[in-house]
């Protein structure tokens, strides 16, 4: 068996990588689900289902999926028309592209904690001296309480903001190298055949030969926002903890379980258990819709 | 039509500009004229001095976190690089009984993010005593399948006669991958090594659950600590978020191209 | 086959994968011993506390500040092996029951009698002390003086009052009272409870089940609402930067904040306990004790409980320091706070007279995180959502009654 040395020496240390720090830990993820585990990793009391019937019931745990949706359906649709629209016009151009490329791409290179320091601190501060605040004022509004008023819910627009910032850079360069992989042809074609350039190019060409690159990007917004933590975090997370409302699941996860929450291992398991059936649920539908 | 063009791209360009300014901005000026009631748009005196202040902070580990940063940034690049090529190349090309087996339990870790699991993957690293320890930081890190899956993928269309001439040169799988493939694909590798060290560079989930010790804490845990207390100069807390960025902008700037592609190759694939 | 220069790279970098590791790593003897505190806002007391681990003689002590949410960090390390061998902390009664602390009482000694028992109470669970009380804080409502009299108004004895003064005392620029961004959700929910009389936990029931309960919370809300509420500050609560800078003319914030204001206002400021709400309740200030306590999981007990015996036992003159030479608290030895000179006059004095008279616990040992969650969100979601404070309150005490059932059977 050469080839099976060969392969394992190529494929050994990854595999056993894989097992120790991927299958291991959703193994023991799958077991602590099962038990009364609080402040223990080691746990001896069997509960069986408890935990889970325990999350499914949950009203906080139900609420951070709801936020999850909340948030998804503002920043899915809205990095995806933004994203579509700027590459479409970046592509246009000929003076300057790749500055325009390259200004929307640079936020990228900032981590989202750095962006929740420049939103929660500076632009939407809740006191006078916010930038969001002073253009208010020069309109002669009065200061918001951005990251604090929850009716409304100013919070949305802070976290939105934030994240569109951050990520939309990368989805316009998936559009654009999605926009080139469009042979030129087709688009001579509808012009001979009397089809204007714009609206209806984009409509009947654009768009179709779009789709692969579409249906990733949509995939990839909505898996990210199923993660979301970092900006909630160090948007409105304060040194006593986190407030009742816009929990995402990753941080009502953390808080359950490593946080000042109870270090509740077996609702924490239980409910990324829950989670990750989601999420590989949405993932399989997405490969049914891809190689349609 | 191309002016309105211009000029909406312009527009979005300052837009997207803003935050840079004000991180710049803010960690340049005096605490007075950022809380002040009047707008100031650009201190009126660079205050560098604030550097000095920053690191010489010992509530800040600027130099500390920025090492740590860097160290477990550099690790885990050069380590995902090295062994999911490796993996990816196995996968590809080297046929074996039981290669399909092993590609769908890496397959299957594609539906499961990273972050979803922080909470059984920390219960295992703390059980290996690697809490507030780079082991910890870095290794857990190394195995992503998504990376192994994109090389398995490129290495797929590698051109066969490169391996072949390599072959009848007396190379085993071992001397061709070193030696013919790896040479061949310094694009690829660059692309996704680039990727890697900005994801890397970023992540916070992780850090902030292993990197207990302040002598652990990565750049981003260290900002976040000092964002959430808000107990602290908050010109120095700006500019510690511009040091932080500026590794990477930098990276941007010097490696566009390679950061287009990259993000093409991990975007696109998945 | 694999050259040489790569396998040496290769070699070189898993070496110092390991090296690094190593550098990090720790418990093995001779070691420096890992202490904890949570980040004092007052400026100088970080580089005392690392002085007094300096002057330790017997092993070195490393300290670690930790700004941000110490709770949550505190708890996560406790549970892996990387955690401090001291640390500050209130005590729970899960702890004790996950044996995470080891219990202290040997380390007290003959000194014992002379801690206060009602703060050696808070750090006891079923007779047995788990942490040596450092230093008692208290929280408590100041107020601008001067704010007050241009516009007439009474220092507050009910907390209608203080709604009113905090609506009288608003104007442009200045709100009438600041408690934190959340808009006092997260420190006024106890001090509201009391207010009518209520509690936490009260012998191992819910002590909030009580329609007077949502009517206290519902006076958060109408605070609240009212407009007079400083929210988004840069600095939070515990700091005093809102009230010294005239942003507000009031805020609740504690003792310890008492040199910094005495500093930027001189004579311009007054305290107040929170108030009652009606006959049934009594004015009120929470009080608690940060105790130095060891990590059942630390590899060296015993070294551990001697440093704290030294630093906390020993050393009185340190905790002397500690206590009064930066932001003020009341040193939990009736030896030390005595002859403590700097809290016998004006707001600190009112203070020590208000710890006497209207104290209460604000981490006692029965009052878990997992209990205080469930309540502080009920709080915030009353005030901040306005949700219906009974039902909010319902919910709140379901879940402290499961907690409680599980720890007391």
């Amino acid at each position: 068996m050469r080839n099976g040395r060969a392969f394992w020496l190529f494929v050994g240390p990854f595999a056993i990588g894989l097992l120790v720090f991927v299958y291991v830990p959703i193994g023991w993820s799958l077991l602590l689900s099962f038990f009364d585990a609080r402040n223990t990793v080691t746990p001896s009391e069997f509960v069986g289902l408890r935990n889970y019937a325990d999350m499914l019931t949950d009203q906080p745990f139900l609420s951070s999926l709801g936020t999850f949706s909340v948030f998804a359906a503002f920043i899915v649709p809205l990095t995806f028309v933004l994203a579509l629209a700027l590459a479409l016009l970046v592509n246009q151009i000929s003076f300057m592209q790749g500055f325009f490329r390259s200004v929307f791409f640079l936020p990228t290179a900032c981590s989202y904690v750095v962006a929740s320091l420049v939103w929660k601190l500076s632009i939407f501060n809740g006191v006078r001296f916010g930038l969001a605040n002073t253009v208010l004022g020069w309109f002669g509004g009065e200061p918001v309480a951005w990251t604090v008023s929850t009716s409304p819910p100013w919070y949305w627009l802070v976290l939105v903001t934030l994240r569109l910032w951050l990520q939309l850079g990368f989805y316009l360069i998936l559009f654009i190298a999605g926009l080139q992989r469009i042979p030129q042809h087709l688009y001579e074609a509808a012009w001979i055949d009397g089809a204007r350039p714009g609206w209806q190019t984009l409509r009947y060409i654009t768009l179709p030969q779009l789709r692969t690159t579409s249906v990733a990007v949509v995939l990839l917004l909505l898996i990210a926002a199923y993660q979301a933590f970092d900006e909630f975090y160090n948007v409105l997370g304060t040194d006593r903890g986190y407030p009742p409302f816009a929990r995402p699941p990753l941080i009502y996860l953390y808080y359950t379980a490593l946080g000042s929450g109870g270090q509740d291992f077996g609702h924490g398991s239980a409910g990324a258990v829950i989670l990750t059936l989601l999420i590989a649920g949405v993932t399989l539908l997405q490969g049914r819709v891809i190689t349609r | 039509m191309k002016a309105l063009r211009y000029l909406a791209l312009s527009m979005a360009a300052v837009l997207f500009l803003i935050p840079f300014y004000l991180v710049l901005r803010n960690g340049l000026a005096t605490e007075q004229e950022i809380t002040a009631r009047q707008w100031t748009f650009w201190p009126s005196e660079i205050h560098w001095e604030n550097f000095g202040a920053l690191f010489a902070n010992p509530a800040v580990p600027m130099v500390r976190s920025m090492v740590n940063s860097l160290v477990v940034a550099v690790l885990q690049t050069v380590g995902q690089l090295l062994l999911c090529g490796l993996a990816g190349y196995g996968l590809a090309r080297i046929p074996y009984r039981y290669a399909n087996v092993v590609l769908y339990f890496v397959v299957a870790t594609l539906m499961i993010p990273a972050a979803v699991t922080f909470v059984p993957t920390f219960v295992v690293v703390s059980t290996l005593g690697w809490v507030s320890d780079l082991r910890g930081l870095v290794i857990p890190g190394l195995f992503s399948g998504f990376t192994a899956f994109l090389f398995r993928q490129y290495f797929l269309n590698f051109p066969r006669e490169l391996e072949e001439a390599a072959r009848i040169d007396g190379l085993g799988h071992w001397g061709t991958y070193w030696r013919v493939v790896v040479p061949n694909s310094k694009g690829f590798f660059a692309a996704l090594g680039v990727i890697a060290f900005v994801t890397s560079w970023n992540q916070f989930l992780w850090p902030l659950v292993i990197a207990q010790d302040q002598d652990s804490w990565t750049v981003q845990v260290a900002l976040s600590t000092f964002l959430t207390a808000q107990s602290i100069e908050v010109t120095q807390l700006f500019l510690a978020a511009a040091i932080s960025i500026t590794p990477l902008v930098v990276v941007f700037v010097a490696l566009q191209r390679l950061l287009v592609r990259g993000a093409t190759e991990t975007g696109i694939k998945g | 086959m694999i050259s040489r220069r790569r396998l040496l790279s290769l070699a070189g970098a898993s070496a110092l994968l390991a090296a690094c590791g190593s550098n990090t790593g720790r418990g093995g003897s001779g070691q420096a011993l890992k202490q904890w505190y949570h980040a004092y806002g007052e400026p100088g007391v970080q580089q005392a506390v690392e002085k007094y681990a300096k002057a330790y003689p017997k092993i070195p002590v490393d300290v670690q500040w930790n700004p941000g949410d110490y709770d949550s960090k505190l708890a996560t390390s406790l549970l892996s092996d990387g955690g401090p061998d001291v640390f500050e902390s209130t005590l729970q009664i899960s702890s004790v029951r996950a044996n995470q602390v080891v219990p202290l009482d040997d380390v007290f000694g003959a000194a014992k009698s002379d801690f206060s028992e009602s703060i050696l109470a808070t750090h006891t669970v079923d007779g047995k002390i788990y942490g040596v009380p450092q230093a008692v804080d208290m929280q408590m409502l100041f107020y601008r003086k001067s704010f007050f009299a241009q516009a007439g108004v009474q220092p507050p004895s009910t907390v209608d009052e203080l709604v009113e003064a905090a609506r009288k005392l608003t104007r442009a620029g200045v709100k009438g009272i600041f408690a934190g961004n959340d808009g006092g959700g997260g420190v006024l929910g106890g001090p509201a409870l009391w207010s009518a009389g209520l509690d936490y936990v009260r012998d191992h029931q819910v002590g909030f089940d009580d329609p007077l309960a949502a009517q206290a919370i519902g006076k958060l809300r109408e605070l609240y609402t009212s407009g007079s509420m400083l929210l988004g500050a840069v600095k939070d609560w515990a700091e005093p930067d809102a009230f010294t800078q005239g942003l507000v003319a009031m805020q609740w914030t504690g003792l310890w904040a008492v040199p910094a204001v005495q500093k930027a206002l001189g004579d311009d400021f007054g305290v107040l306990p929170f108030p009652k709400l009606g006959d049934s309740g009594r004015p009120s200030v929470p009080v608690g004790a940060f105790g130095a306590m060891v990590n059942a999981k630390s590899k060296r007990i015993d070294e551990a409980k001697e440093f704290v015996r030294w630093l906390w036992i020993e050393k009185t003159d340190y905790q002397e320091d500690f206590n009064l030479s930066y932001g003020f608290h009341i040193p939990p030895r009736r030896s030390i706070s005595e002859k403590a000179s700097k809290l016998t006059s004006g707001a600190a004095a009112d203070a020590v007279k208000f710890v006497r008279d209207n104290a209460k616990a604000s981490n006692p040992p029965d009052w878990t995180s997992v209990m205080r969650t469930a309540f502080n969100d009920a709080v915030s979601r009353v005030v901040r959502d306005g949700a219906k404070a009974d039902e909010e309150l319902k919910t709140a005490a379901g879940k402290v009654r499961d907690e409680l059932k599980r720890l007391y059977g």
